[in-house]
């Protein structure tokens, strides 16, 4: 029975043996994971964690694919061959088998091997069954890897044009309901009068759309005009096939945010067009079926306005 | 025991005695209904999450319009699907390199670990079998096969890269109008119905339109079926010849007034059995028997294309009191400005194989095209010149792809040019507001294979879909089995940005 332990050994005798045991242990971490001892310097800060400078190629091009196409297997939760692509110092240590990215050899980098083989390869990444990357999603790691796999660099020559995703508008009920305050007895009281007419553009916005269309002629100038409190507010009027005419004019141009204005098979005619003539807003417009004349449209048309319908018809 | 007592009992036992077992049936069904409905049209409760969209109506009025989550660049939805599933190969996905190679063996790296509905062994490689030229100012390459829509190609977003992952029309079919590939939820319609109800209460807010009767939608009334919605959001199929709507009109020897007596005797005894159980379920009966009233007006007008004139009629290729997808095409555009939310479009018989010979690439696809192309195209012109085009969205689209392979089903050549199912790819259009135009969106490989570029899962198109009509497609959801239901499923969906304008 070997005997071990302060009380049977001499103190350096000890301790070398410590020591020994210490640098065989590292030894052996470091051949199972070479990624150990950077690693390791790095969390007892005696090594600089590398980080990629916000607003660099990598942080803006590179990183959101690592962490949306690879860091479910190799991120926080599964570290699969040891490797996590969650951050820039983990990326440039690599996993198991060493280091994956090799800065400015792009053949030489694991990792663009792994991604570039065709989508049935045992060692294609990500593996079979998941969606491959994109032809230029490969691009934007090979040509960041061959620029020198730098966190700094800002920009890389014919990188692809980077997708805008859709960001969905945030509201606040709270918001919209104070926006909407000076005008919500206004707007229900209407309500009430005409069901199905007047509507809040959208939950999270005070403007109102407008739709007589299907009230035909039973929707006269002054109903119109009931309408004048809400009048700068409407930002939407579908008016076609209403009794509405020239009549109207004064309403329709003090309804000054309005975007779409529908005034199809109305008898409206060309002074009505003179009524719009300070709508700024204004996009899109229909006399389709009017007696409207494509001289009085011109002046909208040459601001932008999409103009449906007109005289030449 | 006092006798005040004894007779409660009495009558307790008499009123059981006087209960027939179908009464019973009926009362526990009701009482069930009742609290299904309390639960679902009542309030689907916002369940913690104080963002979640509220979609409580009145019952009397379940259709009544609700505004979208943020502002919509679309106000309605035309969909035109192509059951069957047309040949993108011979439409739109141009690809030179596989006519260089037509007629030689497909190589194995293409059929390894595939599964295909009939391609056995070794299928032969198969090019476009239609001349493709390059049109509009978009550079759009397509086929001599569809000489109007060419036109308006510059209207068009073409998505190249759709991908789906069902290879048989039914649960592809399925996937694409209700987002699954399984029975049971709800149709593109019905979400979007109860989302934002419609502009119009004398019409339902959900139209289907059905032509080319020969054949049958492979998976049937689900593809417009409400699912776990309530029932009043499923869409009403609509018949371009003889009355609109089956048994709508009154029977011969009934006057209008005598209906209204009818219905207000009907009404009145709904509203006893409203007071008596207080099932919502009843108030939406009576809503539906006063919308069917309305209806009996308004959709007969709405559906009648001999009220359009006779240059309209001659632009669709449309002939009053046949039923065929050029006149449904007009009355998709009559219901587009009577303001119907959701109209879809169903023209069958797309399903190329090349068995009998009407499924031939170079008969049957022949015929649907001259059938579909000039009604497609007015359609377009139409709702563009009216002003319409610019919100409502525009889809045309089957439910999966076809095969680059000559189908060679049990191992050997069809008698006619055929192209198996393929999940792989498939190439869909979209026209209107909040998207681009002249574009093509994705690619696919030289061989029209796979998608090499910008791939488009149907739940990516959903998503886009209820996008441009103002939903974050995680906020119109349904409280249905303990889950959120969703149109997307609950896979997370992608929003395709590329295409949006």
């Amino acid at each position: 029975m070997a005997d071990f332990g302060p009380g049977r050994m001499s103190a350096p005798a000890y301790l070398a043996c410590v020591a020994l045991l210490t640098v065989l242990g590292l030894g052996v971490a470091m051949w199972a994971h070479p990624a150990f001892l950077h690693s390791t310097l790095q969390s007892i800060g005696l090594e600089a964690v590398p980080r990629a400078a916000p607003g660099s190629f990598y942080a803006v091009r590179v990183a959101p694919l690592f962490e949306s196409r690879c860091a479910g297997c190799h991120g926080e939760t599964r570290e699969k061959g040891q490797l996590r692509l969650d951050s820039f110092a983990a990326v440039m240590r690599g996993g198991a088998d060493g280091a994956v990215i090799v800065p400015g050899d792009t053949k030489a980098s694991e990792l663009f091997r792994r991604i570039s083989l065709p989508p049935t390869d045992d060692k294609a990444m990500p593996p079979s069954g998941k969606t491959p990357l994109t032809a230029d999603e490969v691009t934007v790691i090979k040509l960041w890897i061959a620029a020198g796999a730098s966190g700094e660099v800002r920009e890389i020559k014919g990188a692809p044009k980077p997708v805008m995703e859709v960001t969905i508008p945030q509201s606040d009920p709270a918001t919209v309901q104070r926006r909407r305050a000076p005008l919500a007895a206004a707007v229900k009281d209407l309500q009430a009068l005409f069901p199905g007419l007047i509507a809040y553009e959208a939950r999270d916005s005070a403007d109102l759309e407008v739709d007589a269309s299907l009230k035909g002629a039973r929707f006269s100038d002054a109903n119109l005009a009931a309408l004048s409190p809400l009048a700068a507010h409407i930002v939407r009027a579908d008016l076609s096939g209403t009794a509405i005419a020239d009549a109207s004019a004064p309403m329709l141009a003090t309804m000054t945010s309005m975007r779409l204005l529908r005034l199809a098979n109305t008898k409206i005619t060309d002074k009505t067009m003179e009524a719009l003539a300070g709508h700024k807003a204004l996009k899109s417009l229909s006399v389709v079926d009017t007696g409207v004349s494509d001289a009085a449209l011109e002046p909208l048309k040459a601001r932008g306005v999409a103009v449906y319908g007109g005289s030449h018809e | 025991m006092s006798d005040r007592k004894n007779d409660d009992l009495m009558a307790d036992y008499l009123q059981v005695e006087a209960q027939t077992r179908r009464q019973f049936v009926g009362w526990g069904a009701g009482g069930l209904g009742a609290l299904f409905m309390n639960s679902a049209m009542a309030a689907p409760a916002p369940h913690g999450d104080p963002t979640a969209l509220n979609f409580v109506r009145d019952p009397s009025t379940p259709l009544s319009v609700l505004p979208p989550q943020f502002r919509a660049k679309v106000k309605r939805v035309i969909y035109l699907h192509m059951g069957g599933s047309p040949s993108q190969l011979d439409l739109f996905d141009y690809k030179p390199i596989l006519k260089r190679f037509h007629g030689q063996e497909c190589p194995q790296s293409l059929l390894a670990g595939k599964r295909f509905a009939f391609i056995q062994g070794v299928p032969k490689l198969l090019g476009p079998m239609f001349p493709f030229h390059q049109a509009g100012k978009s550079g759009a390459w397509i086929s001599d096969r569809l000489p109007h829509l060419e036109k308006q190609v510059d209207d068009l977003c073409i998505i190249k890269s759709m991908k789906t992952d069902q290879f048989n029309h039914a649960p592809a079919q399925l996937l694409v109008h209700t987002g699954d590939a399984r029975l049971g939820h709800a149709s593109l319609g019905s979400w979007i119905t109860y989302g934002l109800g419609s502009e119009n209460q004398n019409l339902p807010g959900f139209i289907v339109l059905i032509s080319n009767g020969g054949t049958t939608a492979n998976a049937g009334k689900p593809l417009w079926g409400s699912g776990y919605l309530p029932s009043v959001y499923q869409g009403v199929p609509c018949r371009s010849a003889g009355e609109p709507v089956l048994y709508l009109q009154n029977p011969q020897g009934v006057t209008r007034p005598e209906r209204r007596q009818v219905l207000d005797a009907v009404d009145e005894i709904n509203r006893h059995a409203y007071k008596e159980f207080g099932n919502p379920e009843t108030v939406t009966r009576i809503a539906q028997y006063e919308m069917a009233f309305r209806m009996q007006m308004e959709a007969s007008d709405a559906m009648d294309i001999k009220k359009e004139p006779a240059k309209v009629l001659e632009r669709y290729g449309a002939e009053p009191g046949k039923t065929s997808y050029a006149n449904n095409c007009l009355v998709a555009r009559r219901l587009a400005e009577r303001g119907v939310r959701f109209i879809q479009l169903y023209h069958w018989g797309w399903d190329s194989h090349g068995t009998p010979v009407d499924e031939g690439v170079n008969v049957g696809l022949v015929k649907r095209c001259k059938e579909t192309d000039q009604p497609t195209a007015a359609l377009l012109a139409d709702l563009k010149q009216r002003g319409l085009l610019e919100d409502t969205l525009v889809i045309w689209g089957g439910e999966f792809g076809r095969t680059p392979m000559w189908e060679n089903r049990g191992g050997q050549e069809m008698e006619f040019i055929g192209r198996d199912h393929h999940p792989g790819c498939f190439t869909l259009f979209m026209a209107g507001g909040g998207i681009k135009h002249g574009i093509s969106h994705g690619e696919t490989d030289d061989l029209g294979y796979s998608i090499t570029r910008n791939p488009v899962e149907v739940r990516d198109l959903h998503a886009t879909m209820l996008y441009l009509l103002g939903f974050d497609y995680r906020k119109l959801n349904y409280p249905y089995q303990g889950l959120d239901q969703k149109l997307t499923g609950v896979k997370s969906a992608r929003i395709v940005s590329e295409i949006l304008a």
